[in-house]
């Protein structure tokens, strides 16, 4: 297939000017696709448009909003899914999660301040569409581990589903898991199911401070080894944070399990909100430097950050995300790349983030399939036109 | 191309000593356990690198020669069916572990490496690879990929693609990449996402990473035994909405309880209806705390309920689940397997439907099933010398599979679409959902050469639909536990 996903020929507005569109239902939005492929014309998908920041820049003259898309069709805490309309606030699904005792494992993070938007207004399809994931995602998986099926309208103007809505689903091929990360270049999202998980009664979260990183990473890893399945596994501001979970009398053993694998290192008790900050980078919400989000072999942890040199940096993931501000950008896509890890440019001007681009580069193999693979979604290049690399 | 003979001639060029073209030879290769299709090959090359396989899958693309690829042949769809005019990539001889690296928790394996070969080689560090499909000691890790296998394990612990974390896949025309790797999460958009369960139809896997888990200290387990059938659906119900996950959770009916005991003796009690065997596992305080839990939770439905009180006793109770098929092909000359998927509160009624579905039919069938995640696997019984037992046993099976797709749940479970149901997949999916997923095939595959006519309907097919067909109670690789 060499059809080319190229930008369409009106873009490149400025935003204040931008046309906004407002979608109410599935039907709405196939009409308006069938539109923009009348007059070739590309869409910017938003729903709170919290994280518009996040990705290579785009312009377009159209701003196709699904906020309105919103509430639960379906919750059946015994089934352990629930089928969501895509513009629903996370915040929203997750008390009503909360309230039968469940939640995300993919633990969505707040990512609205950081790219500095108002707290907790994102959306579900939001936090889908950028992989948001939290701390807890050490313990439960990515979001891609938990998009079960979804309904969408795709670059022909058709709504069609993928996937199931059952936890056990592997019929035809796991788009799903496609659409997870894709930030909106595919389709655009209609109806989502999410796999949900029990929360236990309680937590505890504990802390060592005063703890370099070459120990500190080898303990987190020690603990992510064990049976203990710690639901966070954090490293900031010199000290090691670390979180279990579990009904009262196997929370007791769990804590003392951490103690023996902790050794000699003394646990205080630590406020759980610590794992919040990290996963929706609050360290970070008041540096003026470029902010990276790192995906590395945990064992590499200490090494990227000694290289790399920043001064302000967290873990996560028991060293398998790292969180770095640092100007010199070459330079970290050079370490990421040696310690085979992929780097994310999260937070940087638009100019620098057009130039650099967000995302890693891919090799001409693998961009030629993601061409093909966009092609295959959006052939007239409709939605997002660019959010991840030139022409996707 | 004068066909046959120069194709493999060439072929023998690309990998010296790994190619069967003679008639007698191809005869091992003429299928897979979906034992209903048999199908010799063009040829069958068995590569021992990477290198191979590109090169035998560049000149296949270079002549227009579709590809099956084909791990261990367990298959009980029929993915790995040969085609006449096709060369059938067996990945067997790629079968090295290449690392294994505690500190990232992951092993990076040839794709011809047997599931249970990735456990055995992490287990005495207190590791083990966790979906553990019931064929896991033949299986191959290229081909539960390709399958996305599932297991006894998989509610609590994932499929295999929750399991994965990088492939090196070959494209049709051999050319290689490298998606994901010991980093988590997708590097670009989720490439590894759907060559998972792509059953051969996007690319072939090369090499695999997978994750490994640390091996939980305690397992306890419990045999749960109901008067009735809808008490057991209503418990697995109950279980899942007490925020409990139990590592495994099987179910056999009556019919089935009686087949084992006849055939193991695994000591299930036989007046029972159906019976549930439940195991926990994790932290020894996290595991009692389940299995009191579990208990209380299935005596309140009715239950009688047993613990094993050793690993002897255990080793037994899962014995008889894991004889289910063979003690089932006993009764009857003939056996359909199915496999589909429900939500799980839809249990009750489901197996209420069946049993009167068996009454229209009349036929014998017994219920197994994965009941954590309602993966179903009903066991059809017949005669295929007798009157229309054949064509009514099909046509009870496939009624079941559209009753999985009524009731809100999806047409396999864990054993893919293969040749076996595509003929199925518009039951569920619309032609623009079809359309949809075919479009992203061509994205990899633009002239269809891997896999072609599995998966997707055809207008020129003319299989049987749904099931596995059991000839003579003789299972290919009748040693193997099945599901």
């Amino acid at each position: 297939m060499s059809k080319r996903a190229g930008c369409p020929l009106r873009t490149c507005r400025a935003f204040e000017r931008m046309n906004r569109i407002s979608a109410a239902t599935e039907a709405d939005i196939v009409e308006e696709v069938q539109g923009a492929r009348a007059r070739r014309t590309a869409f910017e998908i938003v729903g709170a448009g919290s994280k518009r920041n996040y990705g290579r820049p785009i312009s377009c003259r159209d701003l196709l909003d699904v906020s309105s898309l919103k509430g639960i069709v379906a919750y059946q805490p015994e089934e352990l899914i629930v089928t969501v309309l895509p513009g629903t606030p996370v915040v929203e699904l997750e008390a009503a999660l909360a309230e039968k005792g469940q939640r995300l494992g993919f633990d969505p993070p707040d990512w609205g301040p950081l790219f500095g938007s108002s707290p907790q207004i994102g959306t579900i399809a939001g936090a889908i569409s950028t992989d948001a994931c939290g701390p807890a995602r050490v313990r439960y998986g990515a979001v891609r581990d938990q998009l079960l099926g979804f309904r969408a309208v795709n670059g022909l103007g058709e709504a069609f589903k993928a996937g199931g809505k059952v936890v056990k689903n592997v019929t035809g091929f796991d788009i799903p898991k496609l659409v997870c990360g894709a930030f909106g270049t595919l389709c655009i999202l209609t109806e989502l199911t999410l796999r949900v998980f029990p929360k236990p009664s309680r937590e505890r979260t504990f802390a060592i401070r005063d703890i370099g990183p070459e120990e500190g990473f080898a303990l987190l890893r020690k603990v992510w080894a064990s049976p203990l399945e710690a639901t966070g596994l954090g490293f900031c501001a010199d000290s090691v944070v670390m979180r279990v979970e579990g009904e009262e009398g196997p929370l007791a053993e769990k804590v003392s399990m951490l103690k023996n694998l902790c050794g000699h290192h003394a646990l205080e008790s630590a406020d759980g909100e610590v794992f919040r900050a990290i996963g929706n980078g609050d360290a970070f919400l008041k540096s003026s430097k470029e902010l990276w989000r790192l995906s590395i072999p945990p064992s590499k942890a200490a090494d990227v950050v000694a290289r790399i040199g920043a001064s302000l940096w967290v873990g996560d993931c028991a060293g398998a995300i790292l969180w770095l501000a640092t100007n010199d950008l070459q330079m970290v896509r050079e370490v990421a790349g040696a310690a085979g890890s992929h780097a994310t440019l999260m937070k940087a001007d638009a100019a620098k983030r057009a130039a650099l681009g967000v995302f890693e580069a891919e090799d001409p193999a693998r961009a030629q399939l993601t061409r093909s693979v966009k092609a295959a979604f959006d052939p007239l290049g409709l939605f997002n036109p660019g959010r991840m690399w030139d022409g996707v | 191309m004068a066909r046959s003979a120069d194709i493999i001639a060439a072929l023998r060029t690309l990998v010296p000593d790994g190619v069967v073209g003679e008639q007698a030879g191809l005869a091992a290769f003429d299928g897979d356990a979906l034992t209903a299709y048999r199908q010799k090959p063009l040829a069958c090359v068995l590569p021992r690198s990477k290198d191979e396989v590109s090169a035998v899958l560049a000149f296949a693309a270079a002549h227009n020669i579709p590809i099956v690829p084909r791990g261990a042949g367990t298959s009980l769809s029929g993915g790995a069916l040969p085609r006449a005019d096709g060369i059938l990539l067996s990945l067997t001889r790629m079968n090295r572990i290449l690392e294994v690296d505690l500190e990232n928790r992951c092993v990076v394996a040839e794709p011809g490496v047997t599931n249970l070969a990735i456990t055995r080689a992490v287990e005495a560090h207190g590791f083990y690879y966790a979906p553990d499909p019931s064929s896991q000691i033949a299986c191959t890790i290229g081909g539960n990929i390709a399958e996305n296998s599932g297991g006894l394990h998989c509610l609590k612990y994932g499929l295999t693609t929750n399991n994965l974390l990088g492939v090196e896949i070959a494209l049709a025309g051999g050319e290689r990449l490298v998606v994901g790797g010991k980093a988590p999460g997708a590097d670009g958009l989720d490439i590894l996402g759907v060559v998972a369960g792509s059953e051969g139809l996007l690319g072939i896997v090369v090499e695999a990473t997978v994750r490994i888990l640390p091996k939980p200290p305690a397992t306890r387990t419990l045999l749960a035994a109901f008067r009735q059938v809808p008490e057991a659906g209503q418990c697995v119900a109950d279980i899942i909405a007490a925020g409990i996950v139990p590592a495994a959770m099987e179910f056999m009916d009556k019919r089935c309880i009686a087949a084992v005991e006849a055939h193991c003796a695994p000591g299930y009690p036989l007046d029972a209806e159906g019976v549930l065997i439940i195991d926990a596992d994790g932290i020894p305080a996290e595991v009692d705390d389940q299995i009191g839990r579990i208990g209380e939770i299935a005596r309140q439905n009715g239950a009688s309920v047993r613990e094993a009180t050793s690993e002897a006793e255990r080793a037994r109770l899962w014995a008889g689940r894991k004889a289910a098929f063979p003690a089932m092909g006993r009764l009857a000359p003939d056996m359909l397997c199915m496999d589909g998927t429900i939500p799980r509160g839809a249990l009750p009624q489901v197996l209420t439907r069946m049993s009167q579905m068996a009454e229209e039919y009349r036929l014998g069938f017994c219920n197994v099933f994965h009941a954590g995640d309602g993966n179903l696997h009903p066991l059809i019984i017949f005669d295929v010398m007798k009157d229309d037992e054949l064509a009514r046993a099909e046509a009870f099976g496939a009624a079941i599979l559209r009753l999985c797709v009524e009731v809100g749940g999806v047409l396999t479970g864990e054993h893919g679409v293969g040749l076996e149901k595509r003929e199925l997949m518009p039951t569920m999916f619309t032609e623009a959902d079809l359309a949809q997923q075919q479009r992203l095939k061509c994205a990899f595959d633009a002239n269809g050469l891997l896999n072609p006519g599995k998966v997707f309907p055809t207008l020129s097919a003319c299989v049987e639909q749904g099931h596995m067909h059991v000839k003579e109670g003789r299972l290919p690789f009748a040693n193997l536990p099945r599901f």
